[in-house]
Parts: structure tokens; C-alpha cells; sequence
């Protein structure tokens, strides 16, 4: 077992492989278990597209052991919380609850992950659940055009797929194939255990390793295809409509680096911060304070593993469109030629450096960024954010926008009301 | 699980000269101090002619002050990092802000300027009306927002919690900047404010600060108009949208008792039953035993005038009438039968467990104490609340439930074909969208 220390934070290897961490916030009361695996949508083959959000929803469904049902009712009636998501990269699970209630809780969600029976009866109407997810889904004029600046900017690539899968798909899958997916990917080497808030490491450790014992033998799957990063060439632009909008939509995409590039990636983050994130924002003040030209404007970066995605997205009147897409093209071209003022550049370190304060102020999202770093990357990469962000000067920032924000190569998907 | 707040030996209250009323708690954990400023005024005080100018008011004042332009304000929070923004509520509005400690001083002061200084700009008026007009069409893009809205027509006719706290085109459209004026001298005044600061500075510099930046005010001594609210009668009815959505949304509401009505506690304990979580009784029986939705549940608002109590879900058109069956007997069963008491202790801990997981970090803890302190309940409200939780009976249970909800409103939002049946069956006069 090998110990890694900094401060209240750490991180170890049980014997089976199992990666712990653990973080102890002595004020709190409260303890987070959130269990992090790389089991996510791009894991699956192309016909199971799909299968790790489903699978996601039949964990809870039981095991030889634990009748359906049984552990949210425990957790929720020792007032915890208890709940899930998927992601390509990832799937996770969580608990949130009064730190002396974690040694009864932990074992049965052990058991729920490990020993999940997926029952042939409760996968036909869980089935019925997820079709209506996606159909609220389809409703969500803002999940629309996500998913087809995706498809578009990843073509290929897993990250262009819904994870919620298609209808078609998920009425030909069988549990027999999902109980395959879940005991080759449910896996220890694959698995991070986080624990965070007010209990010791003595004691998580001794919790953890008799939980999470026993791990099915894992079985032969059918891998996924082999992912192939994207490129952009030249501008593609797509447009769709939708019946019931009120306004239009226009999101321009680029590709990031992928988690093999951790600088240029906060580097990105810095630069979304300062084209648009807040009121004195460049894009912010420009066309939603000063010209008046849409109803808002944000700019975003979202790091993952295999190529991150930079995204200026606005919501804004059909006839402006055209004119709001030429003017961010231009504030691109000028954020790499001309030098940024170090107001700007201090605006948006403090931006993200706080925000990075304020979001680990409680058990939950700690957990959650440690196990989504030891899931895509290493858990400790997390700490290097601030010091990262804080180093970049004016000049490499702007480098940076002129070898990943071209206005050259990018993704326009534009949704109409019909 | 977590202490009461009272509890806390670092929980202080104090009442300056000029009636303000400030509540603070030293909490040293994390590098973090958030505060309220809270306005006992909300849009309880609006009607159909000044319908959205609470939200109005509350966005216009971070958009410039008698000495600071829109831009220097957003400027001077973001330079910092700072989180500062406001919002309108029902029954009160407030001022919100975050930062780390060392800034704290600068943002707090910001915030009384603006709370103290507004000048309403007509320029930033001007465009603050556009994106609030273009956000109430926006609204019309999500179907559950637009069967809620609906909803609460048919539950309050002429009250004001009928109205979305938005505006309209035409209230937005008549506001000037003269009413945004005498509304704010009106209603903002140091006697209507209550002020809360959590986080790692000492209560003696919390105290001091605010009496440097708040103590100065005078307070008007005119007592404020009161909100005359029309008495509700519930009659159950039915309204139907017409809309091809992909799911039908389906939603029964009931108007319900206010947070100092003795119904509270039964009410708050119920809807928990029902709708709080994977293990609430409408979650298994509908989504995990039928399949029949992925959002199901049920909301019951903490509100100082008559709340609703609302169960909804989003479900394949061909089920809207199963749905709605599902729906109603779930709620119907609560006055016919006796939860046991398995189910009922089962509810009393989710409700008790999640109040307490809502008071996990300062801004949390900032809104809690003064939220219960602006609504006239006192902090002590945060004590009381789970001793009238786990005093709730099974008799007092189907009481409540016998009394409040009798008589449901009912709203369908989804393609003709399948919810005008519904509808007509349950008597719905019918909107044309």
C-alpha cells in the first residue's frame, strides 16, 4: 500500500487496485462517499451507444443480496442524499451523509457496484425511464444545439454521441450484454474511491477496503472503436430549426488540448474568463451591454481527456446572427494580436481562482474534482490549477489563442425558430 | 445531524439605532465570507399593473449608483472575484455576495451603496427592460415553465402569488424610472432590512463595518403599505395546453398553509414523503414500479402567504391519462389512509437530514438566518422548525392532508391528441397557446 501526503489530502492503492482519496475537513459534520469510474459512453462499442448511462440506472436495481430500492431507502432515511451521473469519460455515484452513518451506508453502495444483478424484468422498465429522459431531453431546445455542436465538432470521435443513447439502440440491447459491460469496466484499476469531509483517514481506510472487496471476474466485452481525435478544417457551419423558440442560438466550438496538456488547457480557461464570464468580460460588455445585440454571451472551456472543447455560445435575434458571428471572429483575431492589458489578465486569474475556492468550500464538489482528476488524469493534478493559472503571462496567453481560437477553423451550429 | 444554528456559540444578533437588524456567524473553516442583505419586500406587493417590478428594481440597482456607472460596479466585484448579485422572491428581495476574506470590506461596502444609492439610469433602464422582455418570451421555450406558469393562474386568480414575478409586456413596458424611485424610497429603509455576514472575520468587525457603511440611515418612520391579499376558495379545475412536445407535462396543484399556518410541518413532512428523492413514495411507485416518468416529484414552497403544493411529472403523451390517475391517488391516498409509522419517522429523517445538508457552507448558512429573520419568525424558527417536524402525527397528517388538498388544479401541456381527452374528462376550459 503506498502513501502519497500533501497537507489533509490523500491518496492511496489498496491491494486489489482500488484508488483511494481521502481529504478530512475536520469543521463538518458531513462525509461524502462518491465513487468515480471509468466506465463512461466512451467505453462503449458503437451499437451499445447508450449502455453506461442505462447501466448507470440499473446499479440501483440490486444484487443477489440487496433487493431494489432497499439502499436509497437506507440512505435517504438516515438523512443522506444519494445519487449518480455519466459523462464520456466517467460514471459516478455518491452519497452525502451524517459522517457517523458512512460505515452502514458504504458497504451496501460497495455491493450495488460490485454485485449489480440487472434483472431482466426491471431492465425492460427501466428501459421505459430512460426513453422518457431522453424525450425531456428533446424537448430542451439548449440540449439540441449541444448535441449538434458535438456531433459536429467530435464526428467520430465518442464525444460527438449522446450519452443518453438513441431509442432505436437501447430497445436492441439485453441484460446479458449490459451484465458484460458492468463486470469488464466495474473493475478495480478503474475505480476511485473519494472520501471527503469529517472522518479520519484510520477510519475511511478501514471502511473502504472491507466494502469494496470481492470484484466479479472480469469478462471479454467488445471494445470500443479506437477513438480518433478530431480535427477542424475550415469553418463548418450547420443550421437547424425548432418549433416553440422564442429567440436564436449560435455556438462557435474549437478543439483544446487533451489532458496531456493541463497548461494549455487552464490556459484556455483563462481566456474563456476573459472573453466571457461576467458583466466586464470583453464579449459580455461588447454585445450584450454596449451594442446591444444579444440577450447574453458566455464563453466556456470544458477540459477532457481525450481533446477539450472551447465554446462561445449567444442567445440572440435571427437577424444578428451573422453579424454577432463576424464580430467574435474578429475579437479573436485581435485577443491574439494585440497585447492584453494586465487588468484584464488579473480580472480573470482572480475569477478562476476563486471560483476554485468558493467551489471546494464544501464535501461534495472537493470529492468531486478529486475523482474526476484521478479519473481523466492523476488526483493531485487538481492542485496545480491555481499555480498555473496564476504564471501565465500576457504573451503565451496570447500564443495560445492564436494556435487554438482561430477564427479560421471552428464550428458554427446556428438552431432558428421554425 | 448537523447542530442547530442557535446552538453555535459564534451566532450573534444585534439591533442598530435605526432599526436595522444584523445576524452574523464567526465561521473560520474555509478563506470564505458571504452575506445577505435582505428587503422585506417582494413581489407580494405587486399587481397585474406593476406586475415584475420588484426583479426590475433588484437587477437595475448593480446597473449604477449616484457615484458608480453599471460598469465600475461590475468592474469593481469582478476584479476581485467576487460574487455579488441580487434576486426578487415572493416575499422579500436581497442582495447576495461572496468573496474571500481579504475583500471583504471592499464588496460589503459596494453592496450598501447599492442598496443605499440606485440612480437608475434611463440608459441601463432602456436595457434592462429588453433582456427582461426578451426573457419572459424565452420562458416560453421550456414547456415546464410554461405549465407551471399556468399552474399558479389557476391556483391564485387574483392574488398576487399568481403572477410569475417576471413582468409582462405591458407592466414591464409602463415602468419608469419614477416608479423604480418612489418604489425604493418607499420600501428601502434600515427598519426593513436585515443584514447577515457568515465566514472567518470576528463579530466585533462585523459589527463595526456595518455600522460604518449602515448605520447612517436614517429610518423613515412611515409605515409601509401592506399587501391587501384577496382570500383564495380552491375549486378544483383543469386547464390543458396544446403544444407537440415529445413528453406531456402533467401537474396537480393545491394551494396550502403558510409557513406560520399550523399546517406547516404536516405539509413540508408530506410533500418530503411524496416527492423528496429516489425512495419518495411518488419516485417508486410511478417511475421505479410503472416506468412511467424520469422527473417525477413534488414541491411545497416555504412562502409567507398561502404556498401550493404541487406534484408534476413529464411523461409519454399516450400516458397522460395514466399519469395523471397516478398523480392524484398518490396525493388523494394521504387524507383516506394513515402513512404508518415506519413511513412517517422514514419522512421525518429525509426532511430533517436534508434541512440539515442545506447549511453546508456560509452563503448557505447567511441565507437560512436571515431568510426565517426577514419573513418575521426570528432565528429561532430554525430551532422550532424540526421540533413542530417531529412532533407531526399520523392523525395530524391526514388532518392536514383532509384539509388542504381537496381540491386540485390540474394542468396538461403536450400534443392535442393526448391531453385534450384528458382535459375535457376533468371539465378543462381550454388555452390556446
Amino acid at each position: 500500500m503506498g502513501t502519497d501526503y500533501a497537507s489533509d489530502y490523500h491518496v492511496l492503492r489498496l491491494d486489489n487496485g482500488l484508488t483511494l482519496v481521502h481529504h478530512e475537513l475536520a469543521a463538518t459534520p458531513v462525509v461524502v462517499a462518491d465513487v468515480w469510474i471509468r466506465a463512461g459512453a466512451g467505453m462503449e462499442p458503437l451499437e451499445w451507444t447508450g449502455m453506461a448511462h442505462f447501466l448507470e440506472h440499473m446499479i440501483f436495481k440490486g444484487t443477489p443480496t440487496l433487493a431494489p430500492g432497499i439502499f436509497d431507502h437506507l440512505v435517504e432515511t438516515q438523512g443522506g442524499m444519494t445519487n449518480a451521473a455519466t459523462s464520456h469519460d466517467y460514471v459516478h455515484f455518491f452519497i452525502t451523509i451524517a459522517a457517523d452513518r458512512l460505515a452502514h451506508a458504504l458497504p451496501h453502495l460497495a455491493d450495488l457496484l460490485l454485485h449489480a444483478v440487472i434483472p431482466a424484468d426491471e431492465f425492460d422498465r427501466e428501459r421505459l425511464v430512460v426513453l422518457e429522459e431522453i424525450r425531456q431531453a428533446e424537448d430542451d431546445p439548449d440540449w439540441l444545439g449541444f448535441q449538434a455542436m458535438a456531433e459536429q465538432v467530435y464526428q467520430d470521435h465518442p464525444y460527438g454521441r449522446s450519452v443518453l443513447g438513441a431509442a432505436a439502440t437501447l430497445e436492441s440491447r439485453s441484460p446479458a450484454e449490459m451484465r458484460c459491460f458492468h463486470q469488464a469496466h466495474y473493475q478495480p484499476e478503474n475505480m476511485t474511491v473519494v472520501i471527503t469531509g469529517g472522518i479520519s483517514l484510520e477510519q475511511t481506510v478501514e471502511i473502504v477496503s472491507q466494502s469494496f472487496q470481492d470484484f466479479p471476474d472480469p469478462c471479454p466485452c467488445p471494445a470500443p472503436p479506437t477513438p480518433l481525435i478530431p480535427t477542424i478544417q475550415g469553418v463548418r457551419r450547420e443550421q437547424l430549426t425548432l418549433p416553440y423558440l422564442e429567440q436564436s442560438r449560435l455556438s462557435m466550438a474549437w478543439l483544446g488540448p487533451g489532458i496531456d496538456n493541463l497548461k494549455d488547457g487552464y490556459g484556455l480557461d483563462l481566456i474563456s474568463a476573459l472573453l466571457g464570464q461576467g458583466r466586464s468580460s470583453r464579449l459580455v460588455r461588447e454585445l450584450r451591454e454596449e451594442r446591444q445585440l444579444v440577450q447574453d454571451v458566455t464563453a466556456g472551456f470544458s477540459l477532457q481527456r481525450d481533446c477539450s472543447l472551447f465554446t462561445i455560445q449567444a442567445w440572440l435575434d435571427r437577424q444578428q446572427v451573422d453579424r454577432v458571428e463576424a464580430i467574435i471572429c474578429d475579437r479573436l483575431s485581435q485577443l491574439a494580436a494585440q497585447p492584453i492589458p494586465r487588468h484584464h489578465l488579473n480580472r480573470a486569474k482572480r475569477l478562476l481562482s476563486n471560483d476554485y475556492t468558493f467551489s471546494i468550500e464544501a464535501p461534495a464538489p472537493l470529492a468531486g474534482l478529486y475523482g474526476y482528476y484521478s479519473t481523466i488524469a492523476r488526483p493531485e493534478q487538481c492542485f496545480t490549477y491555481i499555480p498555473t493559472i496564476q504564471q501565465y503571462d500576457e504573451t503565451t496567453l496570447r500564443q495560445l489563442a492564436s494556435r487554438y481560437l482561430t477564427p479560421l477553423h471552428y464550428v458554427s451550429t446556428i438552431v432558428h425558430p421554425s | 445531524m448537523t447542530a442547530s444554528l442557535l446552538s453555535t456559540s459564534r451566532l450573534y444578533r444585534t439591533v442598530l439605532s435605526n432599526g436595522l437588524t444584523l445576524i452574523g456567524l464567526e465561521n473560520p473553516a474555509a478563506d470564505i465570507i458571504a452575506a445577505r442583505l435582505f428587503i422585506g419586500t417582494g413581489q407580494i406587493l405587486e399587481t397585474p399593473e406593476t406586475h415584475g417590478l420588484v426583479s426590475f428594481l433588484m437587477a437595475l440597482l448593480t446597473k449604477g449608483t449616484t457615484t458608480l456607472s453599471a460598469l465600475a460596479i461590475a468592474d469593481r466585484v469582478e476584479s476581485v472575484g467576487a460574487s455579488l448579485g441580487t434576486d426578487a422572491a415572493p416575499d422579500y428581495s436581497v442582495i447576495s455576495l461572496k468573496t474571500v476574506s481579504a475583500d471583504f470590506e471592499e464588496i460589503f461596502t459596494l453592496a450598501t451603496q447599492l442598496l443605499r444609492y440606485p440612480s437608475f439610469p434611463e440608459a441601463e433602464i432602456d436595457l434592462e427592460r429588453r433582456l427582461a422582455l426578451q426573457y419572459l418570451r424565452s420562458l416560453q421555450e421550456q414547456p415546464f415553465t410554461v405549465a407551471f406558469n399556468h399552474l399558479r393562474q389557476q391556483l391564485y386568480g387574483d392574488h398576487p402569488y399568481a403572477l410569475s414575478g417576471q413582468g409582462s409586456e405591458t407592466s414591464l413596458g409602463a415602468l419608469t424610472q419614477a416608479d423604480l424611485m418612489a418604489f425604493h424610497r418607499q420600501q428601502f429603509g434600515p427598519d426593513n432590512l436585515v443584514v447577515t455576514i457568515v465566514g472567518r472575520i470576528p463579530p466585533e468587525q462585523a459589527v463595526d463595518l456595518v455600522e460604518r457603511t449602515l448605520g447612517d440611515w436614517p429610518g423613515t418612520n412611515q409605515p409601509r403599505p401592506q399587501p391587501t391579499l384577496p382570500s383564495l376558495t380552491p375549486r378544483a379545475n383543469c386547464r390543458v395546453i396544446p403544444q407537440n412536445t415529445h413528453q406531456a407535462i402533467v401537474m396537480v396543484g393545491y394551494t396550502a398553509a403558510s409557513i406560520q399556518a399550523p399546517g406547516f410541518a404536516a405539509l413540508k413532512l408530506l410533500n418530503t414523503y411524496l416527492g423528496s428523492g429516489l425512495s419518495s413514495r411518488l419516485f417508486v411507485e410511478l417511475r421505479e414500479k410503472r416506468g412511467l416518468a424520469y422527473d417525477v416529484s413534488a414541491l411545497y414552497p416555504t412562502r409567507l402567504g398561502a404556498s401550493q403544493f404541487i406534484t408534476y411529472m413529464g411523461t409519454a403523451p399516450e400516458n397522460t391519462a395514466i399519469a395523471l390517475a397516478g398523480l392524484r391517488a398518490e396525493v388523494e391516498r394521504l387524507s383516506h389512509s394513515l402513512l404508518s409509522e415506519a413511513e412517517l419517522q422514514a419522512a421525518k429523517n429525509k426532511l430533517l437530514g436534508q434541512y440539515a445538508l442545506g447549511k453546508q457552507t456560509n452563503a448557505q448558512l447567511a441565507q437560512i438566518l436571515g431568510w426565517y429573520e426577514i419573513l418575521g419568525l426570528g432565528v429561532e424558527f430554525d430551532q422550532r422548525f424540526p421540533a413542530q417536524v417531529a412532533a407531526v402525527t399520523a392523525l395530524d397528517a391526514q388532518l392536514i392532508a383532509q384539509q388542504y388538498l381537496r381540491e386540485p388544479s390540474i394542468t396538461l401541456l403536450g400534443p392535442e391528441a393526448a391531453v385534450t381527452p384528458v382535459g375535457e374528462a376533468e371539465g378543462a376550459d381550454r388555452e390556446f397557446a
